[in-house]
């Protein structure tokens, strides 16, 4: 009796356990020697890293560059955040309600997810391109002369925030299907009421959906601190004028380019708890907005 | 212009694809009368709600409120409200902010909306729940949430959809008894669809009795149930339905007809003229139901007494009230 009431949590522990090994493997021990790392010598080739205590947070303190970094990543959050959430709730609702020829459009939106990275940044250093691309011949068709786009600081941060625009098809399905879960009636009543279509949209929609929302926000504020190192690369390099060199760019060039694999390792941590801070932050806000029940 | 809250429904169709919802349907509903709709699922009578609170339109046809063509008005001009089966209540939104919902939609001043809101709770007795979330309330609860919210359109016609069939037994009795007090208080028209033929009877002032997009008949309850006006009311109205007997068969009448009897206008007589035996006895406490057969083949279902004393097996005989028969053409179904 007492053994099987014994094994019972055992079972659950051997089913998790494959991915928990992987985890703490892959994940957590890399993150725990990355922290240990920081405060070390280590040059990614070192075969023996001494400890040099905050030698590296001293630097750090000192690093007109990070402070650059930092401030891309920041504007890069600020503006490509709000935009990708846009994009996704917008084309999301937009196309929920069955329409005719509307599985054409969203499977258009959800085809840009599927193109890799890469690929994506290349076809974009053609949209962009300001003598050939299409962008600026589509503002030629409204009189404007167009803008260097990679080349000028202001315009390369929108340009790399505008290819990250299009690879919005998760955030784009789960919207979807958030919104198809709610009660139809719901919007009838609010008809009966008199409430139009945006009144709906912020009476009924919006609330209803915020648990969802603010999932898709704080996802895409940890994947937008990270994953727009490939558009970087790709487009500008972390040029011109450091506008694009987002953490994880200076991360990798200190990292691996300039053999300085403990100031990386530094910085990674640093990313980690500006992160956590931001998400804080985030849930802050959202609790005193009282969107959530 | 007629009196407020008056319904006129001029030969209303509606068709979603190639199934008729309603076809060419006339009706008028009297000032301050509760009115019900019942038939079975796909009869069409949640479509004729839908359109008369302009939640749809009409293909052909029109509909009058107060002498008025609504048929091209929005829902929110139409004064109707409408209570949904499931409540449709805002999940989001504490039962005093369902309430105030309309009236902020409305633009009702705050304290104004407040003071409205909080008498419509207090009138349905839901002045202790105004703090709750509509899955915090039981499914009662609920439902007078959205009779408040219907309420306080403070409308000229009401419409319910199935408004008791969310709720258990014990309530829907109960339910039932204050839906009705609370339509003699208010004296406003109202339009109450239902599939629940004990609702049908006990609810309505009239009841229309509506198959396939037409209404079969209209009349007080009781006088639907007497008098049916076909066989399909003959079978729909009444639990169980009515014996139809060709003629010419058991219960005599020439052939080219159908013969009708009630299960209670069957009586069992030692002395009666049909023969039955009975396959089966559902004992329901306060009476029995006879599942009966008699020597030709014809299923009869008797009402008898809780304890008749008959048994499966056993051999009876009964005998049909000859004041109550009724009478049908086999062609028609129409009431001859």
């Amino acid at each position: 009796m007492t053994s099987d009431r014994g094994r019972k949590p055992l079972t659950g522990w051997a089913f998790l356990a494959p991915y928990a090994i992987a985890v703490g493997l892959l994940i957590a021990l890399p993150a725990l020697l990355n922290v240990g790392y920081a405060f070390t010598d280590h040059t990614g080739l070192t075969r023996d890293p001494q400890f040099v205590g905050l030698s590296n947070v001293r630097r750090m303190f000192n690093d007109g560059f990070l402070l650059d970094s930092v401030r891309a990543s920041a504007i890069h959050l600020a503006l490509a955040v709000p935009l990708r959430l846009l994009a996704a709730v917008g084309l999301g609702l937009l196309l929920a309600a069955p329409r005719p020829g509307g599985r054409w459009f969203r499977a258009a939106v959800y085809l840009p997810t599927v193109v890799p990275d890469v690929a994506l940044a290349v076809l974009f250093l053609w949209v962009l391109n300001p003598l050939y691309g299409p962008l600026n011949q589509l503002l030629g068709l409204f009189g404007h002369s167009g803008f260097t786009w990679l080349s000028d600081p202001d315009t390369a941060r929108l340009g790399v925030a505008l290819m990250l625009m299009f690879p919005i098809g998760e955030g784009f399905l789960v919207v979807l299907a958030a919104r198809r879960m709610l009660d139809g009636r719901l919007y009838e009543a609010a008809a009966l009421e008199g409430c139009g279509p945006f009144g709906q949209l912020r009476r009924i929609t919006l609330p209803l959906l915020a648990p969802v929302l603010l999932l898709l926000a704080v996802r895409d504020t940890i994947l937008t601190l990270q994953v727009n190192f490939v558009p970087a690369y790709i487009l500008t390099d972390g040029r011109p004028a450091n506008a694009t060199l987002y953490l994880p760019v200076y991360i990798f060039d200190q990292a691996f380019e300039f053999s300085g694999f403990a100031y990386g390792a530094l910085i990674t941590t640093v990313l980690m708890v500006v992160t956590a801070i931001v998400i804080t932050a985030l849930l802050l806000v959202v609790r005193r907005w009282r969107v959530l029940r | 212009m007629g009196e407020r809250g008056t319904i006129r429904i001029e030969s209303l169709t509606r068709t979603y694809g190639r199934v008729v919802a309603l076809d060419g349907v006339d009706l008028e509903v009297r000032a301050g009368e509760l009115m019900t709709l019942v038939g079975p699922s796909g009869s069409g009578k949640s479509t004729m709600l839908r359109l008369i609170a302009g939640l749809d339109r009409p293909e052909r046809g029109r509909i009058l409120v107060d002498g008025q063509d609504v048929s091209r008005v929005p829902p929110h001009r139409r004064s109707v409200a409408m209570v949904f089966q499931d409540y449709a209540l805002y999940p989001h939104l504490t039962v005093l902010g369902n309430l105030l919902f309309g009236l902020r939609v409305r633009r009702v001043r705050r304290d104004e909306a407040e003071r409205r809101a909080r008498s419509a709770a207090e009138r349905l007795g839901l002045a202790d729940l105004l703090d709750r979330y509509p899955d915090q309330v039981s499914g009662g609860q609920r439902q007078r949430v959205a009779l408040a919210r219907a309420l306080l359109r403070e409308p000229a016609v009401y419409l319910l959809d199935e408004p008791l069939a969310s709720l258990d037994a014990p309530l829907r009795f109960a339910t039932r008894a204050d839906l009705l007090a609370l339509h003699r208080d208010l004296g406003s028209t109202t339009v109450h669809v239902t599939h629940d033929q004990a609702e049908a009877m006990t609810l309505g002032d009239r009841v229309a009795v509506l198959d396939r997009g037409r209404i079969r008949q209209l009349g007080p309850p009781q006088q639907v149930y007497d008098e049916p006006a076909d066989t399909f009311v003959a079978g729909f109205l009444g639990s169980p339905p009515m014996n139809l007997v060709p003629g010419g068969g058991l219960l005599g009448g020439s052939p080219g007809l159908i013969l009708g009897v009630r299960p209670e206008d069957l009586i069992l007589d030692a002395d009666g003229p049909i023969e039955v035996s009975v396959d089966a006895v559902e004992a329901l406490g306060s009476e029995s139901i006879l599942l009966t057969r008699a020597t030709d083949g014809t299923r009869l279902t008797v009402r008898a007494a809780a304890r008749c004393g008959v048994r499966p097996g056993d051999t009876a005989r009964l005998r049909p009230d000859p004041a109550r028969l009724h009478h049908f053409d086999d062609e028609t179904g129409r009431r001859r």
